[in-house]
């Protein structure tokens, strides 16, 4: 009955997206757009999913979210100081006017995005650049103050896309928003906000990562990326036939997913991407390392994650991924485990008292804290058990969750004692050198961690041309932070991309939680 | 001892005396009852978490009515939720009921400040309550005091419309011209003569009212606006669920009859009072 019932639901809430697919097109769906698709100005995942397809970086990443592949440069040299690195670009690029690309634009995009006029938020993922030149037509030259040992990593991000100068600057602060000229797989149709944007193939693209099987053009004429915010609708769209693939498959509907013989389910094993709750150090009552300590014990994260992500994600321990580059496990064993009354006994002996209401506190503070967030499902989910596993031990927890349009200016504000928040990264160096320096106050670094040592850490980390002296630099501050609790990292979410039957190669990446990246094998076979 | 008065027993019997409306009204006494010893009745704590047991199904040992995404139990949720609920729609309908008839009272009886008021209330008809409720909700933030403002804004011009034509019946009445030529005062008049004799077309809508108020209460708790998380409520609970509605549809459909229930009992009721009130449909 109840399978005659979701049927007829499926059947139901398909039937306006329904309208037939065009032939040799496929609709991508996701949950959210993105306010614009300029690579140096854009920081969102779902800009991302987009931009990947419409242009190319000078590297790519290999599946194993290690390995370094060829992009647009076909090779490249790193001088033995670290400091400069010299790219040998493809000499059959072509952008989707078909010019042809040359090193001026690599010049040029790599500058633009680090100029402060550009305000990009993440331009540091850049490195400290000395000069960028082109020395010859297909030759770039990229100079740094200091070595920068995972630059090459971030130019697998989508920050660093290539773009057509001449575009830019007719579009201004159009670009991305009204047009759009790249070296991807995919060209620019048109954008309609909060609703889809529409690529087409790019005929004559024959330089995708050496990644994927297929080495020439994309196999699928026009891509549809449609926004469906709904959870069940993307299912009901994507068990019907209605839409093609997603990454945004709710997890409570994996199981269930992979029993429809219509739909295939992939995943990838090494997704980073960690959801965590991080308190600001200088707010009354989470400024106590021991109260923060507390609160990390008494939280069941195991019991939480496998309520909440329906046991499709792991339980995290301290900030790093264990299948992050750089990661320590001596620090893991540094992050107290679940023990409620150890929780409580260490918030009596750090003198917070309970009183008649149930919350403690101490010197006429409360224990209690705001905390902010996006009102995702996961965060509404796993605040909501949170608050009442730290409801058990004396600690008030109030929730705020924003809808993402406001949720970020929100968030970068003083207003609240903690944060919920998730993120993509591809090693310790990626992910510590984001929120922990001091420069990097109040955001992306809301914690307002303030530490010397951890800067000076980070510092060797950026600049070590030895793995060895990187990964210990970056292990005394996975250390110093698993002792001060300055995180409770929740989950390690996995990636699933959900496809039809109608479409293959539909593999999961992940790249900066990107779940098609280029989509170079995506086929649409009926 | 007015007319409405003397005319009450039999309004109760010819109520009761539709097996639908009585139905209701029993249905609606138990509801109220629910949600005031919810406390006493509720197995748990509503926001108690047992993560060794979310999304259970109904019918279960522990968990009559299931659990939900959190692990929380439905029946104590329900219980807790229809207390929000009821108290959300209730105090609305009092607030936007007691100006409403205030309004419509001074319009019909000074006359010279009818068009003003009248004018008024249709500025106020004119907005959609829920997109008061979103204004609000933008300008203070959600939560149950912006929901409990969008309805008594609501209310208050439909309240004001039928106090005021109902009064201006009573208005034209000879006891009102008897009442005046004994020198009876204008407040003592209002007091004595015209409100009671309006209580019954202001009880039948306010009946009505009352599961408008709670449907759209509801509306704009599903839609964020209202309650959050994680206070119990229908409409929000409703909204939680939504995302497991093709694995757990108890989370959204248990709450979602609660409204709908509660709904057509206070329109049952009302149609009910509404023909027991009018001579012309009495047998």
């Amino acid at each position: 009955m109840r399978r005659l019932l979701t049927a007829l639901c499926l059947a139901a809430m398909a039937l306006p997206a329904v309208a037939q697919t065009p032939r040799n097109t496929a609709v991508l769906m996701r949950e959210i757009d993105a306010d614009r698709y300029d690579p140096a100005r854009s920081t969102a995942r779902s800009a991302g999913e987009v931009i990947y397809m419409l242009s190319d970086t000078l590297v790519s990443m290999d599946w194993d979210m290690r390995t370094i592949r060829p992009g647009l440069a076909e090779r490249w040299d790193i001088s033995p100081d670290g400091r400069t690195y010299t790219f040998h670009l493809r000499s059959d690029v072509t952008f989707c006017d078909g010019r042809a690309m040359t090193a001026d634009d690599v010049v040029y995009t790599i500058n633009r995005w680090i100029a402060p006029a550009t305000r990009s938020p993440v331009a540091w993922r850049a490195g400290r650049v000395k000069e960028i030149r082109a020395t010859g037509p297909h030759t770039v030259e990229y100079e740094l103050q200091e070595p920068f040992s995972e630059l090459l990593s971030q130019l697998t991000l989508f920050f660093a896309s290539i773009v057509d100068r001449a575009t830019v600057e007719r579009l201004g602060d159009n670009f991305g928003v009204q047009g759009f000229n790249g070296t991807g797989p995919y060209c620019w149709v048109s954008w309609t906000p909060r609703q889809d944007v529409v690529l087409q193939r790019h005929p004559t693209y024959r330089w995708g990562p050496p990644i994927y099987e297929n080495r020439g053009p994309a196999q699928i004429e026009r891509i549809i990326w449609r926004v469906i915010p709904e959870a069940t609708a993307r299912l009901a769209a994507l068990q019907t036939g209605a839409a093609d693939a997603t990454q945004y498959v709710p997890t409570v509907a994996l199981d269930q997913l992979r029993r429809v013989p219509s739909v295939t389910v992939t995943t990838q094993p090494n997704y980073l991407w960690d959801y965590y709750m991080a308190f600001k150090v200088d707010k009354p009552f989470v400024s106590d390392p021991a109260a923060r300590r507390a609160m990390a014990m008494a939280i069941n994260k195991p019991a939480m994650v496998r309520a909440v992500w329906s046991g499709h994600a792991t339980a995290a321990v301290n900030i790093v991924n264990p299948v992050a580059l750089d990661y320590d496990a001596a620090s893991d064993a540094l992050v107290p485990g679940f023990d409620p009354p150890a929780a409580m006994r260490l918030l009596d002996e750090a003198g917070w008292r309970a009183s008649t209401d149930g919350v403690r506190a101490k010197d006429g503070v409360r224990a209690s804290f705001l905390v902010y967030g996006i009102s995702t499902l996961e965060n509404q989910r796993q605040s909501e058990i949170m608050q009442q596993a730290l409801r058990r031990v004396g600690v008030e927890m109030q929730i705020q969750l924003f809808d993402a349009t406001v949720a970020w200016g929100r968030m970068a504000t003083q207003e609240f004692g903690a944060v919920f928040l998730s993120y993509p990264y591809f090693s310790a160096g990626d992910a510590l050198n984001l929120y922990f320096q001091s420069t990097q106050r109040p955001s992306p670094n809301r914690m307002n961690w303030n530490s010397p040592e951890t800067d000076a850490w980070l510092a060797t980390s950026r600049s070590a041309t030895d793995p060895a002296v990187r990964a210990a630099a970056l292990a005394n501050v996975q250390r110093q932070l698993a002792e001060a609790n300055v995180w409770i990292t929740t989950a390690r979410e996995q990636l699933f991309v959900g496809a039809s039957s109608r479409v293959t190669g539909a593999r999961a990446h992940g790249l900066y939680g990107v779940g098609l990246y280029k989509g170079l094998d995506l086929r649409v076979v009926r | 001892m007015t007319a409405a008065w003397v005319a009450r027993p039999t309004v109760l019997r010819l109520v009761l005396r539709d097996v639908a409306a009585a139905a209701s009204a029993g249905f609606l006494a138990l509801v109220v009852l629910a949600a005031l010893l919810a406390p006493w009745l509720a197995p748990f704590d509503p926001y108690e978490t047992d993560l060794m047991a979310v999304m259970q199904p109904p019918g279960g040992q522990d968990y009559p009515l299931g659990t939900d995404g959190q692990g929380r139990d439905m029946l104590s949720r329900l219980l807790f939720g229809l207390r929000v609920t009821l108290a959300m729609g209730l105090t609305a309908l009092v607030f936007g009921g007691v100006i409403g008839v205030t309004v419509g009272f001074i319009a019909a009886y000074w006359r010279r400040v009818d068009g003003l008021l009248m004018r008024l209330m249709d500025v106020l008809l004119s907005f959609p309550a829920i997109l008061f409720g979103l204004a609000l909700a933008a300008t203070f933030g959600p939560g149950l005091v912006a929901v409990v403002i969008a309805l008594s804004v609501a209310t208050v011009p439909l309240m004001a419309r039928i106090a005021r034509s109902t009064a201006l019946v009573v208005m034209a009445q000879d006891y009102i011209e008897a009442a005046r030529a004994t020198g009876m005062g204008d407040w003592r008049l209002i007091r004595r003569h015209l409100a009671p004799n309006c209580v019954a077309p202001l009880m039948v809508f306010a009946t009505l009212r009352l599961g408008q108020v709670i449907l759209l209460g509801s509306a704009l708790s599903f839609l964020g606006l209202g309650a959050q998380a994680p206070t119990a409520e229908l409409g929000a609970m409703a909204a939680q669920g939504r995302t497991f509605l093709f694995f757990a549809p108890h989370i959204s459909v248990i709450p979602s009859f609660a409204i709908f229930a509660i709904v057509l009992a206070c329109n049952l009721l009302g149609d009910a009072l509404r023909d027991a009130l009018d001579p012309k449909l009495r047998p």
